[in-house]
């Protein structure tokens, strides 16, 4: 067994190989060069995009690294993970690593892995340093772990350039200025941006949409007098983190939005028959924090629709004028892991033109939540 | 004039869900509930639609079939189907609670008049209880001669809703075979429409419902560098296969009756053909894109009368070993008839004349006892006009081989040839792959998935329409005439090998071979 056959054997069972960050790409060459073409226990390569993961400390690092692993099993990927500490010593360091699995008849098919780490001045050499390990003509997704930096604009900006879709988690949000960051980034670059806040609001909206799919109930979509909604959050009342508010206000601007409501730039909305009152609650929870509890709408003629989480059984209930319902479409709760949440998002091929919309009347509905 | 339905604007929650697209509740009767078909995929199929989160709330499914179970009974029959055959096994016990509330049985012979009140009772009642608003799915998993009975009660006690007046919608579902000549095709269709309107009805082939089969059409209309050489000019000849390892099963005696021409070429392999060589469609929407199938079935040349051997050869498999294991002959088989000429293979050359495709052989081939299960599509293009490299050798240029396989290991690949590593320029083929497994992990849907909801949203275009199946038939009529009068039969060859010497002939008086799939 030569030398590069081992590590190969090494890679593919998940151990890190360091490797000098200036040869990487040469390193990786070198490893896959290693696979012998009869090898009885073969293993691809593959790769339907790049992913790129900026964590800024050791623990940020290790999650970003175990959950693109999992999700590299559906979306086959080359996975950057950076970690980046500007206020540390001038330091840059990096090694290779394969998240492999079997595909059956002893086949394994294999995600290469980098990751990059940089301190101090070092950190302006990593945006160049990725792009060059992009692989060309497979889409680029950024995944910006944690609350968007108000700082080193350059490096952000650089490391976005090549990104096609910047994933977010806004739930760490701390202030509506962070969705309005979002929503420019929509409307100026050609960035297309995703949340995972957003993609687990799809189990809400599967739900609500199940409800207005009954004709009767469909054209009631114009006559919304007002609507409830409760947040889970770990503290009680106004002091609650406003991350943990954000997918119910996503929830609040995406049914605006697709009903065709007008919301103005203090978030006050307009329906076809006058002003649509939105209260936006929070209730302490130590499970599902930042999802939504309770969703409620009232129509103009005083009936109702209210959609709730049964948690025993873990699923959404819609309760349409008194009758409870579990309809089939939504009796599965959608994985919440955040593998599954970024597998669901990359299988999107094109990004997300309703989370467009709704980001920016978000931005504006935000004065609400905060007030 | 006739009525139009009024249409109902489009939910807009739903726009940009996965769910884009979710059918109104509907009752879906399936007649022969019993049955293998039913059991091995139907019910499988709708269940995974369910645990996908595919089905519409409502969404209901009556068993209709001679044995006496209840309600409950059915249910427990289908949960034991579903944790055996369902892509998603085992089942869930949440999606279960909610799928098995929409589950109901019948009891009832298909010619007994009792039966359909008894079932009509049922359906108003689901109306009333699952909200399925009168709209109705017949699915007749059952041999054609019951066809027409079944028609004709649905039709005498009012249960089929005719869509050029305002209404909820009746579909019929058939399996095939779709008869087993012209004649018998024709009186089939001619049964079905007495009953339903063309449109009403949905001929499964389950072929077209194999993601790979859909995804022929996206390689070929959705990249804009295969159509251009995508004909005569650059394709030398295409080989399509279809090779299973099994021998007849348990279907001996059906497959005794028809063989595998009728029972493979009729139907799956002049799809594939129709897909591969049709003209881009207008819209992909049902009628246009299977007015340009049909045309590809329209040009199929006709087999020269007296010399249909030089385009055809029949073969019957005889005793061998499959993947290591010991086969009897076909004759040995349960329920084939001693002395049977019923063929277990058969190879074709056929020509699409049209001008895209003039003069470029298409050779099929299906055959059970074959070394191995695939299906698979390649295309061989024609050589490099000049032999640039490789002087003072034997070595030659290869063409290039695009390769789709259907299944199993569904992908595409491509082998062009390219410079072996050293200070010669020797060349040789390598293989540039693509494979489902490896770049979408998940695993694709059954194809009765896909095809049951398709049929519940209304949209026909993954199954054949009348004239398809009729312009096959009208096409085949005269070949299966003429092995059915010719004394030799089909030419025997052991199980587990590629055909009967008399394939190989075929193509390589050509100067061609089959290749190895």
């Amino acid at each position: 067994m030569s030398d590069s056959d081992s590590d190969l054997d090494r890679a593919a069972a998940g151990e890190d190989l360091p490797v000098d960050y200036s040869s990487i790409e040469k390193s990786l060459a070198d490893l896959w060069r290693g696979q012998k073409a009869d090898d009885e226990h073969a293993v691809t390569r593959a790769a339907l995009w790049n992913v790129v993961a900026h964590t800024a400390t050791t623990n940020e690092h290790a999650t970003a690294s175990e959950v693109l692993g999992r999700a590299s099993v559906a979306v086959p990927q080359r996975t950057i993970v950076i970690r980046a500490d500007p206020s540390g010593d001038p330091h840059m360091a990096s090694w290779i690593s394969a998240n492999c699995h079997l595909i059956g008849g002893g086949k394994q098919v294999c995600s290469e892995e980098i990751s990059i780490v940089a301190s101090g001045d070092r950190i302006h050499r990593v945006p160049p340093l990725v792009n060059a390990l992009l692989i060309p003509d497979m889409p680029v997704a950024v995944w910006w772990i944690g609350d968007l930096p108000g700082e080193h604009e350059n490096y952000v900006e650089s490391l976005l350039e090549p990104a096609d879709r910047l994933i977010v988690d806004s739930v760490h949000f701390d202030s509506p200025a962070d969705l309005a960051l979002i929503s420019r980034i929509a409307e100026r670059t050609t960035t297309a941006p995703a949340d995972l806040n957003w993609v687990r609001l799809e189990e809400w909206r599967t739900a609500t949409a199940s409800v207005f799919d009954a004709p009767a109930l469909r054209s009631r979509l114009k006559s919304i007098r007002r609507v409830r909604l409760i947040a889970g959050t770990s503290t009680d009342g106004e002091s609650a983190y406003f991350g943990e508010s954000v997918e119910s206000l996503f929830f609040a601007s995406w049914l605006s939005t697709q009903a065709g409501h007008h919301v103005d730039r203090d978030g006050r909305v307009e329906g076809q028959s006058g002003s649509i009152e939105y209260a936006f609650e929070r209730r302490h929870q130590a499970t599902d924090v930042g999802g939504i509890a309770f969703a409620e709408i009232v129509f103009d003629d005083g009936t109702c629709a209210s959609i709730s989480r049964d948690r025993d059984r873990g699923i959404l209930t819609a309760n349409v004028d008194g009758t409870v319902t579990t309809p089939e479409s939504v009796t599965r709760a959608m994985g919440r892991g955040t593998d599954d949440l970024i597998v669901r998002m990359l299988k999107r091929p094109e990004g997300d033109r309703i989370f467009v919309k709704v980001i920016s009347v978000a931005a504006r509905m935000a004065k609400r939540v905060v007030s | 004039m006739s009525a139009v339905a009024p249409t109902i604007e489009p939910n807009p929650l739903r726009e940009g869900l996965e769910q884009e697209r979710v059918p109104d509740a509907s009752c879906l009767v399936i007649f022969g509930a019993s049955g293998d078909l039913t059991h091995r995929k139907l019910l499988p199929a709708l269940y995974s639609l369910a645990h996908d989160g595919l089905l519409p709330a409502g969404q209901t499914i009556i068993g209709f079939s001679r044995p006496d179970y209840t309600d409950e009974a059915f249910r427990m029959d289908v949960r034991e189907a579903c944790n055996k055959h369902a892509r998603t096994r085992p089942v869930d016990d949440a999606v279960w609670e909610n799928f098995a509330k929409g589950l109901f049985y019948v009891r009832g012979d298909f010619g007994d008049p009792g039966a359909y009140l008894r079932l009509k009772e049922k359906l108003a009642e689901c109306d009333r209880t699952r909200g399925t608003g009168g709209r109705r799915i017949y699915y007749l998993a059952v041999p054609p001669n019951f066809f027409s009975t079944i028609c004709e009660f649905l039709g005498a006690e009012g249960m089929v809703n005719d869509p050029e007046r305002n209404g909820p919608f009746t579909r019929a579902i058939i399996e095939k075979p779709f008869g087993h000549d012209l004649e018998s095709a024709r009186e089939l269709n001619r049964v079905a429409v007495s009953t339903f309107r063309e449109r009403q009805v949905f001929r499964i082939d389950h072929y077209l419902g194999k993601e790979t089969v859909q995804n022929l059409l996206v390689l070929r209309f959705a990249n804009g560098i295969f159509e251009p050489f995508w004909n005569r000019q650059y394709i030398d000849h295409v080989q399509f296969t279809v090779a299973e390892s099994i021998g007849v099963e348990k279907r001996g005696s059906y497959f005794d009756s028809a063989g595998i021409t009728r029972d493979i070429v009729q139907n799956h392999l002049l799809q594939l053909v129709s897909l591969f060589a049709m003209e881009p469609p207008v819209a992909f929407e049902a009628n246009a894109v299977r007015d340009e199938k049909v045309k590809v079935i329209r040009a199929l040349r006709e087999f020269p009368k007296g010399s249909e051997n030089e385009f055809a050869v029949r073969g019957q498999y005889t005793a061998g070993s499959v993947l290591g294991e010991k086969a009897p002959g076909y004759l040995q088989e349960e329920n084939v008839k001693p002395g049977s000429r019923t063929e277990t293979f058969s190879a074709l050359k056929l020509f699409v004349d049209n001008w895209r495709w003039a003069d470029v052989p298409f050779y099929i081939r299906a055959g059970k006892r074959l070394p191995k299960r695939v299906t698979d599509i390649s295309i061989h293009f024609r050589p490099a006009p000049y032999p640039l490299f490789n002087k003072g050798t034997t070595l030659r240029t290869q063409p290039n081989v695009l390769a789709i396989r259907i299944q199993p290991d569904e992908g595409i690949s491509l082998k062009f040839d390219s410079k072996v590593p050293g200070p010669s320029v020797r060349t040789a083929p390598v293989s540039m792959e693509f494979r489902y497994a490896t770049s979408f992990g998940a695993e694709p849907p059954e194809a009765y998935e896909r095809l049951l909801l398709e049929t519940m949203l209304g949209d026909s275009t993954l199954f054949a329409r009348r004239d398809e199946v009729e312009t096959a038939w009208a096409w085949l009529d005269p070949l299966l005439n003429a092995w059915a009068a010719d004394t030799k039969g089909p030419d025997p060859y052991p199980a587990g090998t590629w055909g009967p010497d008399s394939a190989d002939a075929l193509i390589e008086r050509d100067g061609r071979k089959w290749r190895r799939p």
